[in-house]
């Protein structure tokens, strides 16, 4: 039997609701959405209630994770960027979440959807709009002209920068999707190989099923701090504007 | 590519949103600020047991300091002592030895005049003794009785003459 290695990321409606003209089918990939919440929430929640001084394993991971994504926070927007820890956490729990059980056979990817990164990556870039707007007011259209450019090169300088900084949100939902999606594809070939091989051969790439899922575990992980660290990144550039008046370090 | 059709956007982008609102709200409310009251507090108390041992060494260094000072003083006061009980044995020592040596001298002293005496005592009690011997003797061999004064000048010149042998 030939079988696409797309066809992992095929959805099929299961319980099809709509809401006046929208539709909004329970499919597979809602019920892992539904799973990751509620794994993400108990997982957080008791290890938020345990509040011991010395903490145990589940604490102690919660606690690591937090303090990492802290330091993110720390690093790329400084101490005002702690607003946005809950924001940032969340996102960075789901997408990990979503990426990690997606690995598990017969699970799905959610972040291999484009249109569930472009929902991140819109919610993100927007809300650095917002924010830089809302603090900088008009003069936040400055991002566009980076410092020291010369009078005579803004008309080619304002359509590099707007191009830039639309390529922002664009390339953020794409590196995920396509992340997630190319080591799916190929963990999907490599099984096709070591059935059709039969087990003369087939053990080869059988073999290398198992390292590359070992691999998409790291990426999985790498993938959900990428994309923390360009949202503290984007935050944060509205933030500081240019990165030269009230820069803190 | 399957992620492409449009069909599921809306179903995935509804509940996406949602789910994402409701995990945000749950971790925002009961999640997080466990978790960093946690952090926090830890932070603090490392901070605090820091700087409590910071405390506590500067204390016990001023503690050692004051007991080596006080061993000092202690040592010293001890030196002191010492020398002073060494003094007062030297110097009783040396007293007694004068007393012992003002007595034995004051003794001998007595002793020699003690015998001095009882030798001049004797001598004269020889002396009488021998004058009356001689006077016998000078008597039985005379054979007459001489006079008073004859008797004395005799006794003398015997005497003085037995003395002077006696004394050689």
């Amino acid at each position: 039997m030939e079988e696409s290695p797309l066809h992992p990321f095929e959805l099929h409606n299961w319980i099809p609701i709509s809401l006046g003209e929208l539709d909004i089918s329970i499919n597979k990939a809602v019920v892992i959405m539904w799973v990751v919440v509620a794994l993400v929430a108990v997982l957080m929640v008791m290890a938020g209630s345990a509040r011991k001084l010395v903490p145990g394993k589940l604490q102690s991971m919660a606690e690591m994770m937090v303090d990492f994504i802290r330091g993110i926070i720390m690093d790329t927007m400084g101490k005002e960027g702690m607003r946005f820890f809950p924001l940032i956490a969340t996102l960075f729990l789901f997408i990990l979440f979503c990426n990690l059980i997606g690995l598990i056979p017969g699970s799905y990817t959610v972040t291999s959807q484009i249109v569930v990164t472009a929902v991140f990556a819109c919610l993100v870039y927007g809300l650095s709009l917002v924010m830089g707007f809302l603090l900088h007011g008009v003069k936040f259209l400055g991002i566009l002209v980076p410092p020291g450019t010369p009078a005579w090169l803004l008309p080619l300088m304002i359509p590099i920068e707007l191009i830039s900084q639309l390529a922002r949100p664009i390339s953020l939902a794409v590196r995920l999707f396509a992340n997630m999606t190319a080591g799916h594809v190929i963990l999907g070939v490599l099984f096709g190989l070591a059935i059709s091989g039969g087990l003369l051969i087939g053990w080869l790439p059988f073999a290398f099923t198992i390292a590359m899922n070992g691999l998409e575990v790291g990426i999985a992980f790498i993938q959900a701090y990428i994309f923390t660290v360009l949202t503290c990144v984007y935050l944060g550039d509205a933030f500081h504007l240019h990165g030269h008046d009230e820069h803190a370090h | 590519m399957p992620q492409f059709e449009s069909d599921f956007f809306s179903s995935l982008i509804f509940w996406e949103v949602l789910s994402f609102g409701i995990l945000f709200f749950i971790l925002y409310k009961f999640a997080f600020p466990g978790i960093l009251g946690v952090l926090e507090e830890r932070e603090k108390k490392i901070k605090d047991s820091l700087d409590q041992a910071d405390r506590h060494r500067s204390e016990a260094e001023r503690k050692l300091k004051e007991y080596e000072a006080k061993l000092n003083t202690a040592a010293k006061e001890a030196e002191g002592i010492l020398a002073a009980a060494k003094e007062r044995a030297q110097r009783l020592m040396e007293e007694n030895e004068q007393r012992l040596t003002t007595e034995a001298d004051r003794i001998r002293g007595d002793a020699t005049r003690e015998i001095d005496h009882e030798r001049r005592k004797a001598i004269q009690e020889i002396r009488a003794q021998t004058t009356e011997l001689v006077l016998m003797v000078a008597e039985k061999v005379v054979q007459r009785s001489l006079t008073d004064a004859d008797h004395k000048k005799f006794a003398d010149e015997a005497l003085e003459a037995l003395s002077k042998s006696y004394q050689r």
